[in-house]
């Protein structure tokens, strides 16, 4: 362990740029770190999502729908069956909008993916599992509701139908605020 | 392997390169970040107006110009074409249907005129209408004063804001009139600058500090509902500076405002048969709905009645205030999957069945009022009468605590059922009483049911010379409203062009 500290320390006559070099490097990546709201991504506090302002339609209208007072968007978009699917899921899921966020790829209409509907199907399920319990439904009930998505039928819940990325003019969501801190305005202004 | 150290002392090249690839790293770093900032940034493009308001900007009109859409369903309030069961938005005379209430507000504006309430659009040019406000020929005439325009104008808050709210209360109705004349509208609940919503009536947030509550620390959600009961709530003008103010300091239920009008010894009006003090109920919409399943479950007043709509493909909220039984598809249905007409039926149901024992209540009131007035006819004392009154007032009060609110029966139907029942219980006494007071003084039988089956026959039964006033009224709309209208004019020409 010593040994390879000892290799990895720099002589003496670049010990100074050294460290101020990864003090850039680590600097700059503390602030990546907080201008991305990185630390939020933890939560299932759905103002999360909303870091990015593509997510707008998705919030605005789930805000307006019946699944407000019971569902965030984890609940739903996140399996919820054990903590290591969980956050394997959610980091991956995350780490691909990210990407696609940061290289301004998403499309103009944002459609789940074959991974996320698994989830969100599982997820109507989990909740709404009397629908399929053969004690309170018929075999033919049951049937219909295993063969095909919840929302072929659900088309409207909760997010409705289309949701473009232009489809909620001046929503209200909880976008991020200016991440300089107040007394730095107070100083500046 | 060796030192770093000494490979660099051998080879000085890698040092440099080491250092290049440093540079490298942290450029892109910066160029990550940098991208990260720019898209936060883009957030506030999400709402960039195209005409900047100005702070307390009172015309709707230029609120439309960034809002077309918002605007375009908010004028729509001017709509009165839908009828529901006991209500909807049509200009209906209220008295015409109901002369009881006629004698239930005996000596009080209200017996002369009451029209159930139309759209938002409607504000202005109702207030004027009213026989209640009389017509005053000059700024200082009575008999209202500015209060009376508190909710209905967002000229309200730009006159507050140079004037200070204890001098508008002050002024009186016909003084401000010029002042009024934009219909409540967009600045009554969003701020023009960032569109959050936001009280703008000092009332309500008195009224919060006077219950130790802070009205800044409200959710987005909860100011759904806020921002409606800036206007939707009970109230009274308090002392001789007409202060408004929400009787809220002992909580909001029915007895707990009685206890504070008690408490203060106000009371609205002196009643014009039976003499009791009486309190007139303005329309505790805010409170009753608290009271109610919907408020429990977390559904604001916006919620159902302002729901999202969605046009070319566009979803925004429904600024189209009304009525959410002209709305079912996008407001009850949200939640409910039950059929339309089904849910319809629901509220009816509701309603009809609160309504039936309200109109228990109000035959038992009327009856206690002419009772009382034959008492006093008769020679009843101050002494014998003062308990019989005081029980009038209440039950007058729980009566006009359901009667006079928006969707009362609905929004709580149990909480209203609990309050007839106590007002039914309370008139009763005042009768029981009265009948012995009335023995005593030799009177004996039943004391006959006057003749109100029309508007005109109550009206006359209490003694108001309708035609004086509406030839009067005539004569203001004719002569004072244009004059308001014109001087309004020549003052928003002098505002800033957009």
């Amino acid at each position: 362990m010593r040994k390879i500290f000892k290799k990895l320390t720099p002589p003496p006559f670049w010990r100074v740029p050294v460290i101020l070099a990864l003090g850039i490097f680590i600097g700059s990546g503390l602030y990546i770190f907080y201008v991305s709201n990185a630390y939020s991504y933890l939560s299932d506090n759905p103002k999360t999502c909303v870091n990015c302002h593509v997510m707008t339609p998705q919030f605005a209208t789930w805000t307006h729908s019946s699944h407000r007072e019971v569902a965030n968007c984890n609940d739903c978009h996140v399996p919820q069956t054990n903590f290591f699917s969980h956050y394997y899921f959610k980091g991956k899921d995350g780490l691909r909008h990210a990407t696609i966020f940061t290289l301004r790829k998403e499309p103009q209409v944002i459609f789940i993916k074959e991974a996320g509907i698994e989830v969100v199907q599982n997820n109507c399920i989990r909740c709404h599992s009397h629908l399929f319990d053969i004690k309170e439904v018929s075999v033919y009930q049951k049937n219909h509701r295993s063969d095909r998505l919840c929302w072929e039928c659900h088309r409207e819940t909760p997010h409705g139908r289309v949701n473009s990325l232009s489809s909620v003019p001046n929503a209200k969501v909880p976008l991020p605020e200016s991440p300089v801190p107040d007394w730095i305005k107070n100083v500046t202004e | 392997m060796r030192p770093i150290n000494q490979i660099i002392s051998n080879k000085p090249w890698l040092g440099w390169v080491i250092f290049g690839i440093t540079v490298i790293i942290v450029f892109l770093f910066g160029l990550l970040a940098s991208s990260i900032i720019e898209r936060r940034a883009e957030a506030v493009f999400v709402n960039t107006p195209k005409v900047l308001l100005a702070d307390y900007e009172p015309r709707n009109e230029e609120w439309a110009k960034n809002y077309p859409r918002e605007y375009q369903s908010y004028m729509q309030t001017a709509d009165t074409n839908f009828i529901s069961m006991y209500n909807g938005n049509a200009f209906i005379d209220m008295l015409e249907i109901d002369p009881r209430l006629v004698v239930l507000w005996s000596g009080y504006a209200f017996s002369k005129d009451y029209y159930q309430p139309r759209g938002h659009f409607y504000a202005i040019n109702d207030i004027q209408m009213t026989l209640r406000t009389g017509s005053p020929k000059l700024p200082t005439d009575g008999p209202q004063p500015a209060t009376c325009w508190t909710c209905k104008s967002p000229d309200v808050p730009r006159i507050m804001q140079k004037i200070g709210p204890d001098s508008f209360y002050r002024s009186k109705w016909a003084g401000l009139g010029p002042e009024i004349n934009n219909h409540i509208g967009c600045a009554d609940c969003h701020d023009p600058k960032t569109m959050n919503l936001r009280i703008t009536r000092p009332a309500l947030v008195e009224a919060f500090n006077s219950m130790g509550k802070d009205i800044t620390k409200a959710s987005h959600q909860e100011m759904r509902s806020l921002v409606c009961a800036q206007c939707h709530v009970e109230y009274y003008f308090k002392g001789d500076g007409k202060y408004l103010t929400f009787p809220w300091k002992n909580g909001q239920s029915v007895e707990n405002m009685e206890a504070y009008y008690d408490s203060v010894k106000f009371t609205d009006w002196t009643h014009g048969l039976s003499r009791a003090p009486m309190l007139k109920a303005q329309h505790p919409d805010y409170e009753v709905y608290t009271t109610g399943i919907h408020a429990q479950r977390g559904v604001s007043c916006a919620d159902c009645h302002m729901p999202y709509k969605s046009e070319g493909g566009q979803k925004f909220t429904d600024h189209h205030i009304q009525s959410p039984l002209n709305n079912v598809s996008n407001s009850c249905q949200v939640c409910h999957r039950q059929s339309e007409a089904e849910l319809v039926k629901n509220v009816n149901d509701l309603q009809t069945k609160v309504i039936e024992v309200r109109n228990r209540l109000e035959i038992v009131l009327v009856r206690s009022h002419v009772e009382a007035k034959l008492a006093w006819d008769k020679g009843a004392t101050e002494e014998t009468m003062k308990p019989v009154l005081d029980l009038i007032r209440k039950a007058q009060w729980r009566w006009d605590y359901v009667a006079a609110g928006n969707g009362n029966a609905f929004h709580s139907p149990t909480e209203m059922s609990r309050v007839i029942a106590t007002g039914i219980e309370l008139a009763q006494e005042a009768r029981i009483k009265l009948s012995k007071i009335l023995n005593k003084l030799g009177v004996d039988g039943e004391v006959p049911y006057p003749d109100i089956s029309t508007k005109e026959k109550a009206q006359q039964f209490i003694g108001l010379d309708m035609a004086k006033l509406r030839t009067e009224k005539a004569v203001f709309m004719k002569t004072v409203v244009p004059e308001w209208k014109k001087q309004a004019e020549i003052r928003e020409a002098g505002y800033s062009k957009n």
